[in-house]
């Protein structure tokens, strides 16, 4: 009895049961800008001949190491250039890392910018399952959802008008509509919830909120620490590439803000 | 670890997967563990595969979106193009092959789509970039799409052909059954061709110029506009060399001659889409990473 029974209730590997939903590790992201811009071929041979091409090394993130878990939500702040953005752009796989391993688990969708599959020539139907096709949806699946699409973005009557006709409120609803049709396991959001007016922001939120409730994990790019100190879970401060605190959100948020008085004197 | 895990279900049997339904099929990205770029794009397009589909509808809508005659076009165009050319070479430079028009309009519909599809794979390319820094789709969708959607013009276009062949009382045989192969393979070396210029294109804007400049000299290198009889004996051979050649063989064979292309054709045609598909995949795919940070 002592012997046999023992081994199988006790979890073996403690660091598997709470899977983490993105890990990070020692991610370093760099930027090689030309510090002229050698736009043809003809000039790129003659500098490769005559001279070494002078580039200007930037690393945009540097030695970062950041575990989500599944279910949570992290909020992301830091300066202008120190890395949020492109920290998304390595977990939604846009762009490689430098140095560093990715693990995702789930599906993911990034919110980055809203309609940028979007062309202007075709109706928002037609939109709505090229972006859906683009985030990896089977058609059916696009037909099940498209009444909720609809029925979320507002659009009744424009639905089969090209989108050159549409506003920019109108183009941030469909947009909105498209990328949170199915619920991600992952959902990366950068700075989009400064368009549209205060319902559809509300709205926005909203939805949001409920993809949490079932689950959903999510990053949070934001400027608004009102919206951070809300919605999430633990804060991440970025600056200039480098983890400068990574924890509970207040604290992070307060000594951030401390951070930003003390340079601003 | 129980201080973490808030809301939902906590299962200690079931920590393999997460706790909501939908996870359980989650899909792991594990970038230590990615295949080599070669095939990791593959896998990628092949799990894209209805977006390519859609995209290809999208590049023929956008085609013709705001053109009045629309897909007329499709059809007018190398007519208009054919009765040019069948005016000027066969009248000036008498040429002595009979039906000319349809000898000069199925080589210049696959020459028409090769230059093309391949100059429209190098500018969706740069155009997509703006796209691809933000979504992630592997960029060979753009040039797939592209190739699908210039092969459903060449097929539209091959409807006038079929009419003039029609009117002109030419035999329309059971070989053209083997046209569609010959259109195939074609595709495949025009998805080569554009992957190649393409790499090469993404950082330097006088590529596409420079490819542009070759075009034209390939098409006059090619007997598509004049019979290879006319080439002297003793330069013929330099005309061998050149894969469309055998391209040109496959799809205007059984259309014009009425007869398969012959077997060496078929398989210089084989080897050279199949090659140049390997070479432009291969080097599209392992230069990916400088796609990235183009932007």
């Amino acid at each position: 009895m002592t012997t046999s029974v023992e081994p199988t209730p006790t979890p073996p590997e403690p660091s598997h049961a709470v899977e983490s939903a993105i890990e990070l590790t020692e991610i370093s992201v760099r930027f090689e800008i030309p510090t002229e811009r050698i736009l043809s071929f003809k000039e790129y041979v003659l500098r490769r001949i005559t001279s070494r091409i002078e580039r200007q090394v930037l690393w945009a993130l540097r030695d970062v190491d950041v575990n989500v878990r599944s279910g949570e939500v992290l909020g992301i702040i830091g300066r202008n250039g120190a890395g949020k953005s492109t920290l998304l752009k390595v977990v939604s796989r846009v762009l490689q890392p430098t140095a560093g391993r990715v693990v995702i688990r789930g599906d993911l969708a990034p919110l980055l910018e809203l309609g940028a599959g979007f062309h202007f020539d075709l109706t928002g139907r037609e939109n709505v399952y090229l972006n859906a096709a683009l985030l990896g949806h089977l058609r059916k699946d696009v037909d099940e959802r498209l009444d909720l699409a609809v029925e979320f973005s507002g659009l009744h009557n424009f639905f089969d008008v090209p989108i050159r006709n549409y506003s920019t409120g109108m183009l941030a609803r469909l947009g909105f509509a498209v990328a949170t049709m199915f619920r991600p396991d992952i959902l990366l959001i950068d700075e989009i919830l400064a368009v549209g007016d205060a319902a559809f922001q509300e709205k926005c939120l909203h939805r949001i909120e409920e993809f949490r409730s079932r689950g959903t994990t999510i990053l949070l790019v934001s400027h608004q620490y009102g919206e951070i100190a809300q919605h999430c879970d633990r804060a991440l401060w970025l600056d200039q590439g480098r983890v400068a605190a990574i924890g509970d959100t207040q604290d992070v948020l307060d000594r951030y803000t401390a951070a930003l008085s003390a340079d601003q004197i | 670890m129980t201080l973490l895990d808030g809301l939902p279900v906590i299962h200690m049997s079931t920590s393999s997967t997460s706790s909501t339904s939908s996870v359980v099929k989650a899909k792991i990205h594990d970038s230590s563990r990615q295949p080599p770029p070669f095939l990791e794009e593959i896998q990628e397009l092949w799990r894209l595969r209805e977006l390519v589909v859609l995209w290809a509808e999208r590049n023929i809508k956008l085609r013709y979106k705001r053109s009045v005659l629309g897909i007329l076009w499709t059809l007018l165009e190398p007519l208009i193009l054919m009765i040019i050319l069948s005016v000027v070479f066969s009248q000036l430079f008498r040429f002595r092959v009979e039906n000319y028009s349809i000898y000069l309009l199925s080589g210049l519909l696959l020459f028409d789509f090769l230059s093309r599809s391949t100059l429209q794979i190098v500018e969706e390319i740069v155009v997509s970039q703006g796209l691809a820094s933000r979504i992630y789709v592997p960029r060979t969708v753009f040039a797939v799409a592209t190739i699908l959607s210039y092969l459903v013009s060449w097929v539209i276009a091959l409807v006038p052909l079929l009419i003039i062949m029609l009117i002109l009382g030419h035999p329309i045989t059971v070989t053209m059954l083997t046209v569609p192969a010959g259109m195939l393979l074609t595709s495949l070396f025009a998805l080569g061709v554009g992957l190649l210029v393409a790499t090469l294109g993404a950082s330097f804007h006088d590529i596409k110029l420079t490819y542009q400049v070759l075009l034209t000299a390939w098409l006059y290198a090619t007997p598509i506009i004049y019979p290879l009889d006319i080439v002297p004996e003793q330069f013929r051979h330099w005309f061998y060399l050149n894969p469309l050649l055998y391209f040109c063989s496959t799809v205007r064979d059984p259309i014009f001659l009425g007869k398969t292309a012959a077997a060496e054709a078929w398989l210089l045609a084989l080897a050279c889409s199949l090659g140049t598909l390997l070479v432009g995949w291969w080097v599209f795919t392992s230069r990916r990473r400088t796609f990235d940070y183009l932007s």
